[in-house]
Order: structure tokens, then sequence, then C-alpha cells
């Protein structure tokens, strides 16, 4: 199935392999077509940011990527391979996916820590002081090393969400899926995390982000993909979404919201 | 009127023998119905259609049945139908396990269904498998938030012990009576029952108010 109004790929010449690829996936809830043949590639080390209007589906397909929802149709390809269907394979491509939500989701119960290190002990089944190694480290690297013996509600909620990003990175990820990761904070909080997910971006990690942030979008983005109702309409590099989109749709959408570049 | 409370004294090792009796019953309940209450709980969630209809059924049936009739009910209707030659004591303990089992199973699933679904996403999309999403993040959660519920059972519990007194469970309610039957000492036998009762019984209900201060969830 291809998108009559997707333009044509022209990654950068160092794009590297096909991490990612989204062909014409459909996803219902009920009568709401959430996804109606949304298809998109992701190569390895690029930051891919999914932008359009609320309900247009991108974090319905960025929860199909690690198969926190079914897919009804079309395909989704992780490293070549179909996403497998059974769960027990699945739970393989999960622990090689980092996701980062909206709402943290950190678990409340344990400290700093030992959230970051729940992963590598339960998952990888590390033992408890080379798994909370590594989450030191994680939690260094998203600055919050100050915080290791803190409670989740005793934390701000950019410093909820990078613990929830050096969670997520604990389990050494070859993607991390970022679902509106700033969308819940307070305006005074939205730069640490952007600022630690530019750090990421500037490793080479390969980020896939649904997000409202046009500016982090502009400057951190390699890839957008322009969302309307349950397809990607555009997709091009910044600087053609964000100074020459050439559908309707995404100047549409931009223009809502108030982007003047 | 004329008061002689030596009557109490005279019969105190009969009142701590019951009391005792009282203590071991509460214990001995909860030992039986928080495991038990967990499995039900369990049932109820995760079982097949037809296990899970029979679990809800014990459930609804024995939370909304007087525990008095329960206790009647497993003295007299038990031995006929199960040919089991129970102790009044055991009797009163299986009447007051099935009651606080049905009690306990609705509060461990009321604990886990009160967990948001976007924290069993979150160790989903870590790797973990859905009984390891239970182990490690939906129960030590649930838990800490059904501990208090727990607490207040326990203290309801305490006090419901009285009732297995009407089959000759030999508990402090029924000592205490057995004790006003035979020295006509009506007001004292139960101003000391009532003085036992709330000695033991306000140290448990403050015991559960800490408990509830100490494990509030904050998200």
């Amino acid at each position: 199935m291809t998108e009559p109004n997707a333009t044509p790929s022209h990654r950068a010449k160092d794009a590297g392999a096909k991490i990612i690829r989204y062909q014409g996936v459909v996803k219902r809830y009920g009568n709401f077509q959430a996804l109606n043949g949304a298809s998109l590639d992701v190569h390895a080390g690029e930051v891919v940011c999914l932008i359009g209007p609320s309900g247009s589906g991108k974090s319905t397909l960025l929860r199909c990527t690690n198969g926190l929802e079914s897919v009804e149709g079309g395909d989704i390809e992780f490293e070549g391979a179909r996403l497998p269907r059974d769960e027990r394979a699945l739970r393989g491509v999960r622990r090689r996916m980092g996701m980062v939500f909206q709402s943290f989701e950190l678990f409340p119960h344990l400290t700093a820590l030992a959230n970051v290190a729940e992963g590598p002990r339960t998952v990888l089944r590390m033992r408890r002081l080379e798994a909370e190694r590594r989450a030191l480290a994680m939690l260094d690297k998203v600055g919050l090393s100050d915080k290791v013996s803190s409670y989740p509600s005793a934390l701000s909620g950019g410093q909820q969400q990078r613990v929830a990003i050096a969670r997520a990175l604990a389990m050494e990820p070859d993607v991390m899926l970022f679902d509106e990761p700033t969308s819940a904070l307070d305006p005074e909080t939205v730069g640490e995390v952007l600022n630690v997910m530019k750090k990421l971006a500037d490793e080479g990690m390969t980020m896939v982000v649904v997000t409202h942030e046009m500016s982090f979008a502009r400057h951190v983005g390699d890839w957008i993909a322009v969302f309307d109702a349950g397809r990607v309409v555009e997709q091009g590099p910044p600087t053609q979404i964000f100074d020459a989109p050439t559908t309707e749709r995404t100047r549409d959408f931009l223009s809502h919201l108030g982007w003047t570049g | 009127m004329t008061f002689d409370w030596s009557v109490v004294w005279q019969h105190r090792d009969a009142l701590l023998a019951g009391t005792a009796t009282t203590v071991l019953l509460t214990v001995m309940t909860m030992v039986i119905a928080v495991p038990c209450g967990m499995a039900v709980a369990a049932l109820r969630l995760y079982a097949r259609a037809p296990v899970r209809a029979v679990a809800t059924a014990y459930v609804e049936l024995f939370r909304n049945l007087p525990l008095i009739l329960v206790v009647y009910w497993a003295f007299y209707v038990l031995p006929i139908t199960t040919g089991l030659g129970l102790s009044p004591l055991a009797t009163g303990l299986a009447a007051l396990a099935l009651n606080v089992t049905a009690y306990n199973a609705e509060t461990f699933r009321a604990g886990i269904n009160s967990i948001r679904k976007g924290q069993i996403e979150a160790a989903t999309a870590l790797g973990m498998s859905r009984p390891q999403a239970l182990r490690r993040v939906v129960i030590p959660q649930a838990l800490r938030r059904v501990l208090p519920i727990l607490a207040s059972t326990w203290v309801s519990l305490f006090k419901d012990t009285s009732l297995v007194s009407v089959i000759a469970v030999s508990e402090l309610a029924y000592v205490s009576m057995q004790i006003r039957s035979q020295t006509f000492r009506v007001l004292e036998m139960l101003t000391a029952m009532a003085a036992i009762y709330w000695l033991l019984g306000y140290p448990q209900a403050k015991l559960v108010d800490w408990i509830q201060r100490r494990f509030v969830v904050t998200e």
C-alpha cells in the first residue's frame, strides 16, 4: 500500500539501515479508525518525529511498534523481521526497544535506582549489584545521580521523566520510543527532558518521538512524519516539513500551532 | 442495688482462657483468610470463565449472608452434609474463615484493579511477562493499598469472633455469659467483658490508624 500524498524518502547520505518499517498499518478501536494504512521507515541512528493533530494515529503507531497494541492490517518489521504475534517472541523484541510514556509510569513503590534496575534484574536476570551499577550509570547519564534513593513521589515531573528514560536505557535498547514525553510536564521542566533526549540523539540512538514540541522536531529530528486521520500525509527532513511543506494538511497543521519557523 | 466486682476476679482464669481463645480465633481466621482471599481474588481475576463464576458466586454468597447464620449453618448443616464431626472451635473457625475469605478476596481484587493500566504497560514495555509484571509491579503496589483495609477487617473480626459463642465456643463472650448465668452478676460480667474487648481492641484500632498513615500511597 502506498501513500498517495507521501513524499519520497530522501534520506541523508549517512542514514543507516532500515531498523523499523511500517507498511500500511491499520488499527481500529470500535468504530474509530486510529490507523488507516500508515507507512514509514525508520533508519538506524535517526531521530524520527511523528507530528500531527490529536487522534491522528501517531501514538497508536508508536504503541504498535512494541506490540502494546496489536495491528489489524499491514505490517511492522523490526530489523527485517515481521513483528511476532507470539507473546514470548514479542517480549524478546520489547527488551530491545525502550519506551517512555507521557505519564512517566515509574513504579511508585521503588526508588529511582530500583526503578532503573528493575528491567535488568527481572528481564535480563542480572545480579542485584550488577543491575544497580548499571542503573547508577544510567541515572548519572540523565543527570540524576543525586536522586538515586528518592521515590518517584518526591521527584518533579521532569525528574520523573528522566528516571523513566534511564529505566528504558538500562535495557540497552536498539531503539527508543517516546510517546509525548513532555506533554504532562510543567513548562519549566520540559527543557531538561528535551536536553536529555537531544544528548541521546547526538550519541546516535535511534529514536521515534511522538511530540508536540515543534522546535525539538525541527532542530533534533532527522526525519519528520506528519500524521492525519491515521496515515502519514507527508514526510521528509525538517527543512522540508517546516520551511517548505508540500501538502495542505501539513501547512494547516503547522499554521494551527502558530508555527512561524 | 449492690455490685459485687469480686466475681470478675474470682473467674479470672476462665476469662483469661476465653480471651486467649478470642485472640487465637482472630489470628487463625486471618492466617487462613489472607492466603485464601488472595487465591480467590486470583481466580476471579485470571481463571477461566467457569472457575471465575464459582469464585464470584462464593464471594457474593458469603459476603451477603449474616455471619451468625453462617455460624449456625456450619454447626448444624456441615456435620450432616459432610459427615465431619468438628469441634465447636473448629466449626467456628471454619465459619469465620469462610466469611472473612470472601471479604479479603474482594479487598485484594479491588486492590489489584486499582493499579493503573499504564503500570502494566511500563512493565510490559521493559520486556516483562504478565506473571513478572504482576509479581514485581502490580502486587507490591496492590498490597500497600489493601493493607489498611485488611487492618480494619482484622479489628472487625476481633469483635465478630463473639458471634461463635452461639455454638458454645468458649471464647471471651461465651465464657462471660456462662459466668453471668452461674452467678447472676449480669452488669459486672457485661462490664468486664466490655472492658476486655475494649482494652484489646483500642490499641488495634490505633495500630490501624497508624498503618493507614504509614502506607498512604503517593504517586
